[in-house]
């Protein structure tokens, strides 16, 4: 492409992102509010001017169910429908929402996107989750987490498994440069890398090289620890083919000057024979941490006053993405001068609310989770045409991810009766951390749903064909739903016909704990004709209905 | 008298080409080689810094069979011919076009009257080392590999009263020829030799190397490389299996990870007190077994990987043919005199 | 057949409009697809029903020449240009096998491939790729997506991309196969951001894709019947959600059930005993006539992963070996594919991560080499007989028509009428199908 029509194309870009949005700016309300007013406030300027009358809230099922999913990890049990159910319908929500990030749950369910987010989940080291476990259960400052990310201290134990971040990139410096820049900054500037970026005025070379220059000493020794290569100089070639020295350069162009170099030539000589050693034998004492390390530099630059919007920002869009099915820049890593957020103003507040309370992840999560936008339906039943995801006037239908969907049959093809003792003196605790782990098995047969997710036809032929799905969800046995639905109508073994009201009890059973809500009247007509079809297996018949319901969207998404 | 505990390399000569065949010249300290580059080399080893001298070129791709015969120098090669050589004139003699595949190893016999060679058409060919004629043809190797791949023979020993002869192929199969009868009299199997892995890789890696018979004609030793992980390399034991031939029964193993590889050459010491073993992966070796116990007796790394191997017990040496190098070795008490 | 045995008075209207609607979505005349359908016009229409007219003999001929298919033969570890395409005899890199003359005067390849070389007159050779990075796994990456450079977004693999082009929406057979049996370099590569509608049916472990075929404690009218009672439940649901990842849902379960019907393309039991002979016993044979099978029955993507290339040591058995089985099976699926009037539609590409080097190591093997390596292409779209680039004598570097792997990725979507200009769009970000640059090698192009 040339640099013209290159040129031509960002312009065409601007303006397209920019057309609507501009020329209008909207007062950022009081640093006090509570975080749910303010994005409910910023979002109704915002609907008003573009006269979009919002979807009516979703009923308080499909809300408990969204929270739970979204704050647990999994479907609500019929345990909990009936707690929310007793509160009164003014504080259903807010209750629910505490009880969860009270629960053993969110810790687990944080860990699982964090894990997904950062390192793609699925093998992910057990050193590396055990980490974010204890900072998901710790609600550990996001500035601390991205300090141990990007300087891992591998003498502490408990902070050890951070170093996964690097290292399982560390073999790979685009990879180090470019996931760092987009996970922990919401900037891809890999496009910078070969040319200043077509499309975004803010990146040139300087920033990829500058950003890489921080990783570029980065190796692992043999004995699987992160180490610092001594000082070299590093340059790149610029598109004109001009061989350029690398600064260490943040993203906003503050470069950091190295202190000069004192060693000898045979100091060097040492230290680069001791980086081979440290490469290639196992029983080397650890490296000695160098005086100057890049990576604390760019953990330095990172946290200033100045700088620091990127990493804040960055995590506030992700959570936001998380829980909306949309960030407030989108795509998420994509947060630069060419691509303004949807509601900058909110954004805004958003990190000042963010950084003025010490970085905290779980307050940020309670507060989007009690707006009125996310409780939105995620039904359009209206005249008028359906707003774009950026006006989150109607709530997002959001796949579930591998583990939402692993942990969530689970609960969803379980006995009512099963978390009855649990539930009833203690124990979830354990119950839950069985879950996780009887989940992970199967989540690892689904996809993490990225942008334009599509469900692919090898799951559709798992759920129809796999003997595991017949074995571990529609078992008839007294501990899953499918036996508990058939054990409702015992009495009839001897051959006499169960009534209407009994199919339909067992129906609306099976209603409330797969979907968490009650059966419709042509839902019940239909299941009930479905049953009594197939009076002659009874028992197959229940594995079948079943089976319609945990492969129907229904309980694929989050809705 | 040898000694091996005084295996030493005495004098390296490097060349740009893969040296993969070796024979000493009688009566002088001296070699010919066959070469990558389709080419026999001679170096005179009693100077301070040999030179190569290049026999005429005639052979078109890799020469890796050399040995001294009563009809002169004899020569194979992977462009399948035989070439008879007049030593002194370095020019050829006769030109033989001996297999229709590769050939992978020539030996005479102990009198130099008999050429023996094999080649991946899987024919074991026996010739009148005076006249150049075809005497007897051994067919007992399998042209396709059990998992239908092309096999390959690459390796073939005279007994030491040369009445005998063994061949060993690719997939660890190995026969024993009464030659003048033109008959099988025994066959022996050492699968170790050959890697296959019938679920992930479906590449084979490996093969009988190399063979020799005792010097009492008892045992036969068979030399290859054991059990390969990964098939990309030559990541394997060096391995050696010792047959009691007559009774197809394996009587021992012997296996060493510290110098890793392909058992390229085998020799039997005076009286059967050791075995000489030679070859490598990317670095070569020569290991030497004391047979009374099994153990090594005595091991040296050797550059790169070692292809060829010639005795000369009269002087003590060891001549070997190298990737990039020809060495001489000493192997016996008192350093001999550098003239 | 109904989804109830009993009469439909017993339901209530609005219970038989959905039905009836959930019945519609499961035929695959969904709103969507048939607007898409009409769009394309009759004859794609009746394709959403390719198995059952693949009965009738005219419409699959006629399907036969709209279709156009690739098969990637993909040479794991990296297979030496010099023991195929791009022999050297008679040099010290040259190794010792010679080289043989071709069915196209003046061009040579290696004595390996005697079959091959009888069928140049199908053969586009690329002799001059530089694709610059020798690491598997970064190389792997390039010449799986055709992209030199991270874009920072998960790119689709040619498959997928392949699979997006030519696959029909409502197809009763997958859209990209892959057969990877080996595990050196085994990634399972994908669609990236095209979505996992176009991710790869991945075969490991056995050569019949797993799942397709039904518990046997089911029976088939209650295996379709469930499937009924969903679609009930997804119609429902779909009400005022217009969501595409919700539609990709529903038409996974929608194809379930043609897939199950073709999982009898993967069943070389089903060939003549003939037909098996001439492919060979190998398991590479197999699958290749497997893939053959798969092409037949519309199937636009197939990618068969041969691996065990990477020949650090014993690089001349290792080709010896692996090259016999390429230029048997090769040649025979060239045949076959030119017997049913399958080539002139069928693009084959032979190709890795990369080449070998032309320095022979001490283990007599070959080591990773990206500056100076062959692809070949076969069948649809090419040159028969065309020879592009050149390396020097000793194959160290290219000296003539330079390819990186855009230029080869277009070169194939050229090969097969896809506009290799055409661009996706990632959120408000332009990915071109070809990355920036790269154009087709016109010289090898019919």
């Amino acid at each position: 492409m040339s640099q013209t029509l290159r040129f031509m194309i960002a312009a065409v870009y601007g303006l397209l992102l920019f057309s609507g949005k501009v020329g209008y700016a909207a007062e950022m309300p009081a640093v006090d509010l509570p975080i749910p007013t303010a994005i409910d406030r910023l979002l109704a300027d915002s609907h008003e001017r573009m006269r979009i009358v919002p979807a009516r809230r979703a009923d308080d099922r499909t809300l408990l169910r969204r929270t739970t999913l979204d704050l647990a990890g999994r479907i609500p049990t019929p345990q909990e429908i009936v707690v929310y159910e007793q509160d009164s319908a003014s504080e259903r929500q807010s209750r629910l929402v505490d009880r969860l990030l009270a629960a053993t749950d969110y810790a687990w369910h944080l860990r699982n996107e964090l894990d997904a987010m950062l390192l793609s989940g699925g093998n992910s080291p057990q050193e590396w989750k055990e980490y974010l476990l204890q900072t998901s259960r710790a609600n550990q400052p996001w500035d601390e987490t991205f300090k141990d990310l990007i300087t891992p201290n591998q003498e502490d134990q408990s902070k050890r498994g951070a170093s996964h971040f690097l290292k399982s990139r560390v073999n790979d410096l685009d990879d180090l440069t470019n996931d760092t820049s987009s996970l922990l900054f919401g900037v891809s500037i890999n496009c910078a890398k070969c040319h200043d970026h077509p499309l975004v005025e803010d990146w040139k070379q300087d920033h990829y090289y500058g950003l890489q220059a921080f990783f570029a000493r980065t190796y692992q020794t043999k004995s699987q620890r992160l180490a610092e290569k001594p000082p070299a100089e590093l340059t790149f070639k610029t598109t004109a083919g001009v061989e350029k020295p690398s600064r260490l350069m943040f993203l906003t162009g503050a470069t950091v000057e190295e202190p000069a170099d004192p060693r000898t030539d045979d100091q060097k000589k040492a230290d680069l024979e001791e980086v081979r050693l440290q490469r290639e034998k196992d029983d080397q004492a650890p490296p000695v941490e160098p005086a100057f390390n890049p990576r604390a530099e760019l953990v330095r630059l990172a946290l200033q006053p100045e700088n620091r919007t990127f990493m804040a920002r960055s995590i506030i869009n992700r959570t936001w993405a998380r829980l909306m099915g949309r960030g407030l820049v989108h795509p998420v890593d994509q947060m630069h001068s060419g691509n303004p957020s949807n509601h900058p103003e909110l954004i805004d507040w958003l990190e000042r609310d963010f950084i003025g309370h010490g970085f905290d992840v779980k307050r940020l999560i309670r507060g989007i989770v009690l707006s009125d936008a996310y409780a939105r339906s995620s039904q359009w039943l209206y005249a008028e045409p359906q707003p774009s995801p950026d006006d989150f006037a109607v709530a997002l239908v959001r796949p579930l991810t591998p583990n939402q969907l692993a942990s969530s049959l689970l609960v969803g093809t379980s006995s009512p009766d099963r978390f009855q003792k649990a539930f009833d003196s203690g124990g979830w605790d354990e119950l839950r951390e069985q879950l996780e782990k009887q989940a992970a098995g199967t989540a690892k047969l689904f996809e993490y749903p990225g942008e334009n997710f599509q469900v692919s036809v090898t799951e559709a032929l798992l759920f129809n064909n796999a003997q595991r799905i017949e074995n571990d969800y529609l078992r008839i046995s007294q501990d899953r739903l499918a036996g508990y639905m058939q054990e409702s109508l015992r009495p009839h073994d001897s051959g006499e016909q169960a009534g209407d009201g009994e199919i339909d009890a067992m129906i609306k059973t099976a209603f409330d704990v797969v979907f968490a809500r009650h059966a419709q009247e042509d839902e019940l007509q239909a299941f009930r004709h479905y049953f009594q079809d197939r009076g002659d297996r009874s028992p197959a018949a229940v594995q079948q209905m079943l089976w319609a319901m945990i492969t129907s969207p229904e309980f694929r998404f989050n809705y | 008298m040898l000694n091996f505990n005084q295996l030493k390399s005495l004098k390296e000569v490097g060349t740009p080409e893969i040296n993969f065949a070796i024979t000493k010249l009688p009566d002088r300290d001296a070699v010919v080689v066959g070469n990558s580059a389709g080419q026999l080399v001679e170096f005179d080893l009693s100077v301070d810094k040999p030179q190569p001298r290049s026999f005429q070129t005639a052979h078109t791709s890799y020469v890796t069979g050399v040995v001294s015969s009563q009809g002169g120098l004899v020569s194979g090669s992977y462009d399948r011919k035989l070439i008879w050589w007049d030593p002194l004139e370095r020019t050829v003699l006769r030109e033989i076009a001996a297999h229709d595949k590769w050939i992978r190893q020539i030996v005479s016999n102990p009198d130099g009257s008999l050429i023996a060679s094999v080649g991946d058409d899987m024919h074991c060919k026996v010739w009148d080392a005076v006249t150049g004629e075809l005497r007897f043809v051994l067919d007992d190797h399998a042209a396709i590999t059990p998992q239908h791949y092309p096999s390959m023979l690459f390796t073939v020993a005279f007994s030491p009263d040369g009445r005998l002869l063994a061949t060993g192929d690719k997939v660890g199969h190995v026969a024993i020829w009464d030659f003048v009868e033109g008959r099988k009299i025994g066959a022996v199997e050492s699968p170790g030799m050959y890697t296959w892995d019938p679920r992930a890789r479906r590449h084979s890696i490996g093969g009988v190397r190399s063979v020799a018979f005792s010097r009492d004609g008892q045992t036969l030793a068979v030399g290859g490389i054991g059990a390969i992980g990964n098939v990309d390399h030559l990541d394997g034991p060096a391995r050696v299996e010792l047959f009691d031939w007559r009774n197809s029964l394996s009587i021992a193993e012997l296996t060493d990870t510290a110098m890793k590889g392909l058992v390229e050459q085998l020799w039997f010491s005076p009286g059967d007190t050791h075995l000489v073993t030679a070859g490598g992966d990317n670095n070569g070796f020569i290991t030497i077994y004391d047979l009374a116990t099994r153990k090594v007796a005595k091991q040296e790394k050797a550059h790169q990987h070692l292809h060829g191997l010639a005795v000369d017990e009269a002087s003590g040496k060891f001549y070997s043919a190298h990737h990039g190098r020809v060495v001489t070795w000493n192997i016996r008490d008192e350093q001999p005199q550098s003239t | 057949m109904g989804l109830f045995s009993s009469p439909p008075a017993a339901l209530g209207a609005s219970a038989i409009r959905n039905i009836e609607a959930a019945k519609n979505l499961r035929d695959g005349v969904s709103r969507r697809g048939f607007l898409q359908a009409s769009a394309v016009g009759a004859a794609f229409a009746a394709s959403m029903h390719q198995l059952d007219i693949l009965q009738s003999p005219v419409f699959a001929e006629e399907l036969k020449k709209q279709q156009k298919h690739v098969i990637l033969i993909w040479l794991a570890g990296g297979a030496s240009q010099l023991e195929t395409w791009d022999p050297k005899p008679g040099r010290a890199t040259g190794g010792p096998f010679a080289a043989i003359q071709t069915s196209t005067p003046g061009v040579s390849i290696s004595e390996l491939m005697p079959k091959m070389a009888q069928r140049m007159q199908h053969t586009a050779i690329i002799r001059s790729l530089n694709t610059k990075n020798a690491d598997h796994g970064g190389a792997a990456k390039i010449l799986e997506t055709g992209r030199a450079v991270d874009q920072g977004i998960p790119c689709p693999d040619l498959g997928a991309m392949i699979a997006h082009e030519l696959g029909r929406a409502d197809s009763q057979v997958p859209d990209y196969v892959s057969m990877y049996s080996s595990t050196e370099g085994r990634r399972q590569g994908g669609s990236g951001f095209l979505g996992g509608r176009y991710a790869p049916m991945f075969l490991t472990e056995q050569m019949i894709p797993e799942n397709t075929s039904r518990l046997e404690t089911l029976s088939d009218l209650d295996h379709s019947a469930r499937g009924d009672l969903r679609a009930f439940l997804a119609n429902k649901f779909r009400s005022g959600r217009p969501d595409l990842s919700v539609d990709s849902h529903n038409s996974a379960y929608q194809r379930v059930r043609g897939i199950m019907s073709s999982a009898s393309l993967f069943d070389i039991e089903q060939e003549s005993l003939a037909m098996r002979a001439k492919y060979g016993p190998t398991q590479f044979g197999e699958q290749c006539l497997v893939a053959r099978r798969l092409v037949e029955a519309g199937v636009p993507f197939v990618k068969i992963a041969r691996a065990w290339w990477d020949s650090h040591g014993q690089n001349f058995e290792t080709h010896l070996e692996l090259v016999t089985e390429l230029d048997h099976v090769l040649a025979t699926l060239i045949d076959d594919l030119a017997d049913r009037g399958l080539l002139e539609h069928t693009l084959i590409a032979t190709f890795g991560e990369f080449g070998r080097t032309p320095q022979i190591n001490s283990s007599l093997g070959r080591d990773h080499f990206a500056s100076a390596w062959s692809a070949s292409l076969h069948g649809a779209g090419i040159l028969g007989g065309s020879v592009h680039g050149k390396t020097d004598a000793d194959g160290q570097k290219v000296i003539e028509g330079e390819v990186r792997a855009s230029d080869l990725f277009a070169t194939i979507f050229q090969a097969i009428g896809i506009d290799y200009r055409k661009e996706y769009h990632v959120g408000a970000r332009p990915v071109p199908i070809t990355d920036f640059g790269g154009q087709p090698i016109r010289g090898i192009l019919a």
